[in-house]
């Protein structure tokens, strides 16, 4: 017997649940497990009316655990811990079993195979419910202060929104200059403003704000600690190891603001290597220097070719990058329409596969068209070719979709090829930080659309290019909201973590460092132990995966609410009928 | 095999009657032309924006059997001038070819 006092509740979920599952009988069949000393059904047990009657139950009833049986925990988990605490009980009582995903939706053809599952399942949480013990948050203080790695357009702009916001910004930069690829440009769009003074009015406003300290030609070389509370070091200064310094500090937060590299294509990539072919960058680098007409060897140049996507959505090859660089279509339009300024009369063939001016860009994209440049459309199983003429001119072939897969002859003084991004190399910072690369090589963020810049070591945020093409207004914003999620965790002074983590019996270890191993976090260290080497978990560092605790030959580790116990009496329960 | 002209694309763009930069090539005129002109709008302004003469000539008949009736013209989502644009062409033919 069990002197718990347990409260169930079975939901209907509307008909979700209850057209699959007969409730009432898994109600019947649960009342009478030991420790249950309420067992109810609801029509939607997240409702507030319910929540109410819960919170009563547990008050009045003196109910000291807890079980929803109802939808995955991932909708609801949050609400019912919430109910527990109202009610005065540790929200780590609380038990929710997932019946709707697991049994009314899976088995819509099976009213009593669904209903007896059901009843395991429940009589399962009951099980883990009667050993839970109340667990508190682990609480950690922070450091009012955040490490941006990475000064350009996206950093900066980081480092300025922190200081704001009364955070210290230590800012490193691995260059001897601020700014990175934006310092190196003109003018830009929408915005109309140009690349070099943007970064030299941010440069003035990083200068303003005393508590931003900047590092160039500094590298991030180490990271320990966790969230709230990082210690790092910094090599700052001499590449050839004179003049270097190591500098320590304890950060709160790390955004990573490193951004991307041009795509470089390969030797005789549509003809690279030939006098004339030019990439993106190195056109605009040409456009951005010249006051007045366009000459190329003492030439003015009349007729230009645009090749899009080189390097960019790719099918095949040995590394092919598959992905949409995203900006080049609208940095290419709008380099043609700078071009078609300083040339009146320039005659411009975008040879694409899709434009993808999206927004307002598609605004650019008329303009484009309207001071004359043609669009021709390829098909990638048959791209361009790029050749030289006897005259020292350049012949473009290619098959125009859009006429109907003429080959159209194109001669130029000059071709552009619309190169993309790709990710920079970041080798020992990825090996430092530990954050995971996505396929396509560039940071990975949790998820693009509900947590876009945070990543799966807590504490470290990313934005800008690096974790993807952007063009500079996109940076800016991911920057930002990266600040926001600083200065969420770090104004309030402590982060509170899951205390359902990994724990280890110093007693029972031997230090094997199986468990070590087995870690994907690196939560794992060897302590001394009356004398004796033992593993240890950091408690902030933990992820509570569960990774660990089957490795170790000794049994020395447990899972915090999912203790070995709880587990052994969970599938007692599943099987009562059959044992 | 076709190759671009510039000075013939320069000749029509001068002219300023010529508005064809808009076609999205969505097919639309073709699909409505009464006289199945599978040719015009689509194609063949795409040679004359391309500078492609040779196949702009090549084309006269067509150019001549269009009824210059607009039922391509209100139907199309992007505004081109087909009528406008087939008018020119033929002013730009019988000066050039027939020498009017
Ligand atoms: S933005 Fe345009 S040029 Fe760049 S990869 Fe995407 S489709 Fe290709
Ligand atoms: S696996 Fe078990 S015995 Fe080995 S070091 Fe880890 S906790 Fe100790
Ligand atoms: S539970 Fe997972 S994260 Fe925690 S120590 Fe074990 S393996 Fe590492
Ligand atoms: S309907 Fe208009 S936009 Fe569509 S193909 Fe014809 S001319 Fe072009
Ligand atoms: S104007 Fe000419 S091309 Fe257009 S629908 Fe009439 S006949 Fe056909």
């Amino acid at each position: 017997m069990s002197d718990r006092r347990i409260g169930v509740y079975i939901c209907h979920c509307g008909g979700n649940i209850s057209d699959y599952v007969d409730v009432e009988k898994v109600r019947r069949a649960v009342q009478d497990e030991p420790g249950v000393v309420v067992a109810k059904t609801a029509m939607f047990t997240c409702s507030d009316a319910t929540q109410q009657e819960m919170v009563q139950d547990i008050e009045e009833q003196q109910l000291d655990g807890l079980v929803v049986a109802s939808c995955s925990p991932k909708l609801h988990l949050f609400t019912f811990r919430e109910v527990a605490k109202r009610a005065g009980l540790n929200p780590y009582q609380y038990t929710q079993v997932n019946v709707r995903e697991q049994c009314s939706w899976t088995h819509t053809d099976d009213y009593a195979g669904a209903t007896a599952k059901a009843i395991r399942l429940v009589r399962g949480g009951i099980a883990r419910t009667r050993l839970t013990e109340p667990l508190q948050p682990i609480k950690i203080d922070t450091v009012p202060r955040v490490l941006v790695v990475g000064a350009g357009i996206a950093g900066m702009r980081a480092a300025v929104g922190l200081a704001d916001l009364g955070l210290a910004v230590l800012l490193i930069e691995r260059e001897p200059v601020v700014g990175g690829r934006v310092a190196a440009w003109g003018a830009m769009y929408p915005h109309g403003k140009n690349g070099r003074q943007l970064i030299a009015r941010l440069n003035e406003e990083i200068k303003q704000r005393e508590n931003i300290t900047l590092f160039t030609c500094a590298e991030l070389v180490e990271k320990s600690g966790s969230i709230g509370n990082f210690n790092i070091k910094i090599r700052v200064g001499g590449n050839s190891g004179q003049g270097q310094e190591i500098i320590t500090a304890r950060v709160g937060s790390i955004i990573v603001a490193t951004g991307f590299d041009n795509y470089q294509p390969v030797a005789g990539e549509y003809g690279y290597g030939i006098d004339g072919v030019l990439t993106l960058a190195e056109y605009k680098e040409l456009l951005d220097s010249t006051e007045g007409k366009l000459f190329r060897h003492g030439r003015e140049i009349k007729d230009v070719v645009y090749v899009y996507c080189v390097g960019s959505r790719q099918q095949s090859g040995e590394n092919p990058n598959r992905y949409c660089s995203r900006y080049c279509c609208n940095a290419a339009v709008h380099a043609s329409i700078e071009a078609v300024d300083k040339n009146p009369g320039l005659h411009q063939y975008h040879l694409f596969r899709d434009m993808r001016t999206y927004g307002k860009y598609e605004l650019l994209y008329n303009q484009a068209r309207e001071k004359g440049a043609v669009f021709l459309r390829f098909d990638h199983q048959e791209p361009p070719v790029v050749e030289k003429m006897a005259d020292g001119k350049l012949m473009v072939k290619v098959r125009d979709l859009l006429t109907y897969s003429e080959q159209i002859d194109i001669a130029a003084d000059v071709v552009v090829l619309v190169t993309g991004m790709v990710p920079r190399d970041n080798g020992s910072l990825v090996d430092v930080l530990k954050l995971p690369l996505g396929q396509d090589k560039f940071f990975n963020e949790i998820h693009p659309k509900l947590r876009p810049v945070e990543t799966v070591v807590d504490g470290v945020f990313i934005c800008g290019a690096c974790q993807g093409p952007k063009n500079s207004s996109e940076s800016v914003a991911s920057a930002l909201s990266a600040v926001t999620q600083s200065a969420s965790i770090l104004k309030k002074g402590f982060v509170e973590l899951e205390p359902l983590i990994a724990q280890v019996d110093p007693e029972v270890c031997r230090w094997c460092g199986e468990c070590t191993s087995a870690c994907p976090y690196g939560a794992i260290e060897q302590v001394q132990y009356q004398g004796r080497a033992v593993a240890r978990v950091n408690e902030a560092v933990c992820k509570g995966c569960g990774g660990c605790a089957p490795l170790c030959p000794a049994g020395a580790i447990d899972l915090k609410g999912y203790t070995d116990e709880q587990m052994k009496s969970m599938i007692d329960a599943f099987l009562k009928e059959i044992v | 095999m076709a190759r671009v002209n510039p000075e013939f694309a320069g000749a029509v763009k001068e002219s300023k009657a010529f508005n064809a930069s808009a076609c999205m090539n969505c097919g639309v005129c073709s699909a409505v032309c009464h006289m199945g002109i599978e040719l015009l709008p689509r194609k063949l302004f795409r040679y004359v924006l391309l500078g492609i003469e040779e196949k702009v000539l090549a084309n006269v008949e067509t150019i001549y059997s269009c009824l210059l009736c607009k039922m391509c013209e209100v139907n199309c989502p992007a505004s081109v001038h087909i009528a406008e644009n087939v008018r020119f062409l033929r002013h730009y033919i019988n000066k050039k070819v027939y020498q009017l």
